[in-house]
């Protein structure tokens, strides 16, 4: 495949990634496997790149302090053993089934995107005792409002055991898998929206770093096809949050959340079909 | 009068504000500067192939081995004087997946001895222990 193609493709899947919300694996993907790379090998180079947007990201989210260290560093112990799972999953796994869990992961985090925007946060007052234990409370300064946010991260319990279903994606698919993780962390912990995003996003990069030891032993890593996704993905990210920041309308959004859907159904029919 | 209680109320709140924001930036620039250098050695990379040959098109695929294979091998050549466009890559590639981990063992450490934090030490240790052996997978 031709350098300049898998640079642009990449650009344009970190783009969209950051528009919709999505990440760029959920593009990257389908576009690779539509040009004929056969879907392991598509899965093995879009986890490295996750690794370099997640870090990327994660690292300014982390010195604006709205992170929660405490709460990644706790579900990180799930995501990552899920991801090594899920990896060794796809490795022994056909060709067809990942088409077709790929395209319901794809569906599922689009209606998850979609549902939960409708909900506007409201702190827990009530911690459960293994929350506590867990020190899953926090603060941040919010620029927009100007105000001080407490909140206080609940059912630990429950998000624990969830988190290594999303981990188990995220090998599984070669995906950050964000969408699952925001919508644990809303539903379950009820920690505030930019908590729980920049929060996932820190917890992404370590459980793409288990996939990708996974795909790495097994050969499917090709440092030429490598760089030129990692630069793209990268890029495109960066001027996606860039535009994103200066754009307040959500029809914008929603355009590139359809992209998602349609390409979801694309590798669904692709797996029904036979590829 | 109501002065009082409010400073002697914010002191722990500041304090803990300072110690968190230490560890914050420490994690924060670890995964910073690993993404800035892992980049940095693929664009060189890139470029020097582009200069050598004119393309930058790569096609070469590496054996299964884990991480630890993979950087030795790099130093190895590196070592023989055999710096070559697809070394720099390699090498890139390979800091990009060390700054999650590198990240990890930071956090591990920081919680050990500036926080003094057994629970999460336990837990970053976990975190560490199971990603070093998926490092060294076969």
């Amino acid at each position: 495949m031709p350098f300049a193609l898998i640079f642009l493709i990449s650009i344009v899947a970190g783009f969209v990634g950051a528009m919709s919300g999505m990440g760029g694996g959920v593009v990257l993907i389908p576009a690779l496997t539509f040009l004929g790379l056969d879907i392991k090998h598509a899965i093995a180079v879009s986890i490295v790149s996750v690794i370099a947007t997640s870090s990327g990201s994660a690292s300014a989210y982390v010195r604006d302090r709205i992170t929660n260290l405490k709460v990644g560093m706790f579900l990180e112990m799930f995501t990552i053993v899920g991801a090594l799972v899920g990896a060794a999953i796809t490795l022994v796994s056909a060709q067809r089934p990942l088409f077709l869990v790929f395209g319901a992961v794809l569906l599922g985090s689009w209606a998850a995107l979609f549902a939960e925007r409708h909900q506007t946060w409201q702190p827990e007052e009530r911690q459960d005792a293994f929350s506590k234990w867990l020190e899953l409370h926090g603060s941040y300064h919010d620029q927009a409002t100007r105000e001080t946010v407490e909140y206080r991260g609940t059912r630990a319990y429950l998000a624990g055991p969830l988190m290594f279903g999303a981990g188990m994606i995220a090998g599984l698919l070669g995906i950050g898998a964000g969408a699952l993780k925001v919508l644990i962390h809303d539903l379950v912990m009820k920690l505030p929206p930019k908590v729980s995003t920049t929060t996932s996003n820190l917890i992404i990069g370590v459980t793409a770093l288990a996939g990708t030891s996974v795909y790495l032993a097994a050969g499917l890593i090709h440092p030429g096809l490598a760089a030129p996704v990692i630069l793209g993905v990268l890029v495109g990210a960066f001027v996606g949050t860039r535009v994103l920041v200066r754009l307040t309308n959500q029809t914008v959004r929603r355009f590139f959340q359809v992209i998602l859907a349609v390409l979801g159904i694309e590798m669904i029919v692709r797996g029904i079909r036979g590829v | 009068m109501t002065q009082r209680p409010d400073t002697s109320a914010s002191h722990p709140a500041a304090t803990e504000k300072t110690a968190r924001f230490d560890m914050e930036v420490l994690v924060g620039y670890i995964l910073l500067g690993g993404v800035l250098l892992s980049m940095a050695l693929v664009v060189a990379g890139l470029a020097w192939r582009w200069l050598a040959t004119g393309h930058v098109s790569l096609d070469y695929s590496i054996a299964g081995m884990n991480l630890f294979e993979f950087m030795l091998t790099d130093i190895r050549q590196a070592a023989a004087h055999a710096v070559r466009p697809r070394l720099l890559i390699n090498l890139g590639i390979a800091v990009l997946m060390l700054t999650p981990y590198v990240r990890v063992l930071a956090s591990m450490l920081y919680f050990a001895f500036v926080e003094h934090n057994g629970k999460y030490t336990l837990f970053t240790g976990f975190v560490f222990s199971v990603l070093t052996y998926s490092l060294f997978l076969q």
